[in-house]
């Protein structure tokens, strides 16, 4: 196939770009002012949505925090390199991360069901063990810093790629667009701006991608023709490579992605008691078509031959590049820029969310016990901010983000299995779950460092379990989950 | 094809305004009323649909391979995601 096929548009310019990135964040404003004028009073609504988000928000807001701007691309760059097994084990184990969460989100809700985040769990779980709390507060906090900053940098790439604008100038209008809207109406917000990012993501990423093939001579047969001949390898999803190279390292770091993350937790205290199982089977079972829609670029990159010279060298680029690049009209290129935007600015807002119910919670109630309702309503809306300056001061100073990545990954893998024995398992205790990650940090990491990234995975998450069993089988005692019913509100809503 | 799924998404826009709004209305309706929420917490798994659809975008993804048809799953599936969120704001139960 002929690639000359790809040349640039010269009507994307950087006022299109600019005007993409304020629209959208100008009409989350208008709809987070309205929620806030309507549904936000206090603390406990800002940061729990006071547990009434219905299963309509509850999909709907899940799907877009869990599809992230570098998913969106990610997608499409994995079948570029892997072909369909690259799209196989991105995809897979993405959707199945999110209905990982149905047991143990059931279990906590129905013992424990005035909660607000993991970290609390975690401190009456142990008896208050400080050092539980702490390492999990702050798992929470970097897992929550990188989510802001990832989509962050990854919108800001695509934005000054797509419409040359200066990449520091994108991150900060970026994250100036998000922050505007996200402290208004704390969950709430999150909640209703993501559930209709849903919509820009899903609809549009359809149509763009049949735009696609539609103006590809010979269409879908022609591309399904020429990713065999490049090689039969592409169109078969049992490719042994792509298992090892990427998709069970990926497929446990989804998991503790989901299961060691706040924002999710957030949103199991937040919704209703009875739609809680459901709403991650049908988040999980819809998030599906996202990634899969947007993979089928990776063919048509195979399809063409391009090389990752074509488009900056970056094969995350390959999606962006194919659409702005084949020919489709400014208003299909706009729709895809909306569908990355979208992605990103939902889930900045849904870890904004997330940090200010662990500021709220598990640092100012925590330490501070005696903080009146309308400071803590103030410093819960200030951390949304703070959290997103931080995470653009990252951003634009420029520095390598590896040891943060690799930080957050340490913590998350390690936190995964003593985090799921300590809900599952009542022989846990803070010994095992404490030495557990501890040990996983402190030998894991080292073989991750010099084995590689699958036996280094597969070493913390063996060494963190093994330790909590060893740790348990020994320790005897049995704890009963069920007393956390008795574990009041602790931001409870002050009376009218 | 592409006017197809142009024209199934306007109408799947559509379908899921019409169920943000009733979700919307729901909400605020439900706050002002100010009644205690429940609960009580299903006992369903759901291990088995849960199942269903792991090996089901499995099939789908390797189904692309096969056939070039396939290749337009992902995109009708991704507008069934968006009709399957606005049925979501239908089917739940207020109060």
């Amino acid at each position: 196939m002929d690639k000359s096929i790809f040349a640039a548009m010269p009507s994307l310019t950087p006022t299109l770009g600019f005007a993409s990135m304020i629209g959208l964040g100008l009409f989350s404003l208008a709809l987070s002012y309205a929620v806030k004028t309507l549904l936000v009073r206090n603390t406990h609504d800002f940061i729990i949505a006071d547990r009434r988000v219905g299963f309509g928000f509850g999909v709907g807001s899940v799907i877009a925090v869990w599809t992230w701007a570098m998913a969106v691309m990610m997608s499409s760059a994995m079948t570029y390199q892997w072909g369909l097994s690259g799209l196989f084990w991105f995809v897979v184990p993405n959707g199945f991360a999110v209905m990982a969460m149905i047991p143990f989100a059931r279990i906590l809700r129905k013992n424990m069901p005035e909660g607000y985040t993991i970290s609390e769990f975690i401190e009456y779980r142990f008896s208050r063990s400080k050092v539980a709390t702490a390492i999990v507060t702050v798992t929470m906090i970097f897992g929550i810093i990188l989510e802001i900053l990832i989509n962050l940098k990854g919108t800001s790439v695509v934005v000054s790629t797509v419409f040359g604008i200066d990449w520091k100038v994108a991150t900060v209008v970026g994250i100036i667009c998000v922050l505007a809207y996200s402290y208004f109406g704390g969950l709430w917000t999150s909640v209703m701006t993501g559930t209709l990012n849903t919509l820009m993501i899903t609809v549009p990423a359809a149509i763009v991608v049949a735009a696609v093939y539609a103006v590809i001579p010979g269409g879908s047969e022609a591309v399904f023709k020429a990713a065999g001949e490049a090689d039969a390898r592409n169109l078969s999803v049992l490719r042994p490579d792509a298992a090892a190279g990427f998709g069970i390292t990926l497929a446990f770091g989804l998991l503790a992605a989901t299961v060691s993350d706040q924002t999710f937790w957030q949103k199991v205290w937040a919704i209703k008691s009875r739609d809680v199982g459901r709403v991650f089977l049908w988040s999980g079972a819809l998030f599906y078509p996202i990634p899969i829609c947007l993979g089928m670029l990776g063919l048509v990159g195979i399809a063409y031959g391009l090389k990752p010279s074509d488009f900056g060298g970056d094969i995350v680029a390959v999606g962006p590049y194919i659409v702005s690049h084949i020919g489709l009209g400014l208003t299909l290129v706009l729709l895809y820029v909306l569908v990355i935007l979208a992605a990103c600015y939902s889930t900045i807002d849904g870890a904004s969310a997330a940090l200010s119910s662990v500021v709220a919670v598990d640092i100012v109630k925590r330490y501070f016990p005696q903080t009146s309702e309308s400071s803590l309503f103030v410093i819960t809306k200030l951390s949304v901010l703070l959290g997103g300056i931080v995470a653009t001061l990252i951003v634009l100073s420029g520095l390598d983000f590896t040891t943060l990545v690799l930080t957050t990954y340490a913590l998350k893998t390690s936190i995964l299995l003593p985090l799921v024995l300590s809900i599952l398992w009542p022989k846990t205790n803070m010994v095992g779950f404490v030495g557990g990650i501890v040990l996983a940090i402190a030998v894991g990491m080292p073989i991750y460092a010099t084995a590689g990234e699958l036996i280094g995975t597969l070493s913390i998450v063996a060494i963190s379990g093994l330790t909590v069993l060893v740790a348990g089988l020994i320790g005897g005692k049995d704890f009963d989950l069920a007393g956390l019913r008795r574990v009041g509100d602790e931001v409870s809503a002050p009376a009218e | 094809m592409y006017i197809f799924i142009t024209v199934v998404g306007i109408a799947v826009t559509l379908f899921f305004l019409a169920g943000f709004w009733r979700g919307l209305q729901n909400a605020i309706a439900e706050y002002r009323g100010g009644a205690p929420e429940r609960s009580d917490v299903p006992d369903y798994g759901y291990g088995g649909l849960a199942a269903v659809s792991v090996i089901a975008s499995a099939v789908i993804i390797a189904g692309a391979g096969f056939s070039p048809a396939m290749i337009y799953a992902g995109p009708l599936l991704a507008l069934v995601t968006a009709a399957g969120c606005g049925l979501a704001f239908f089917v739940e139960q207020k109060g």
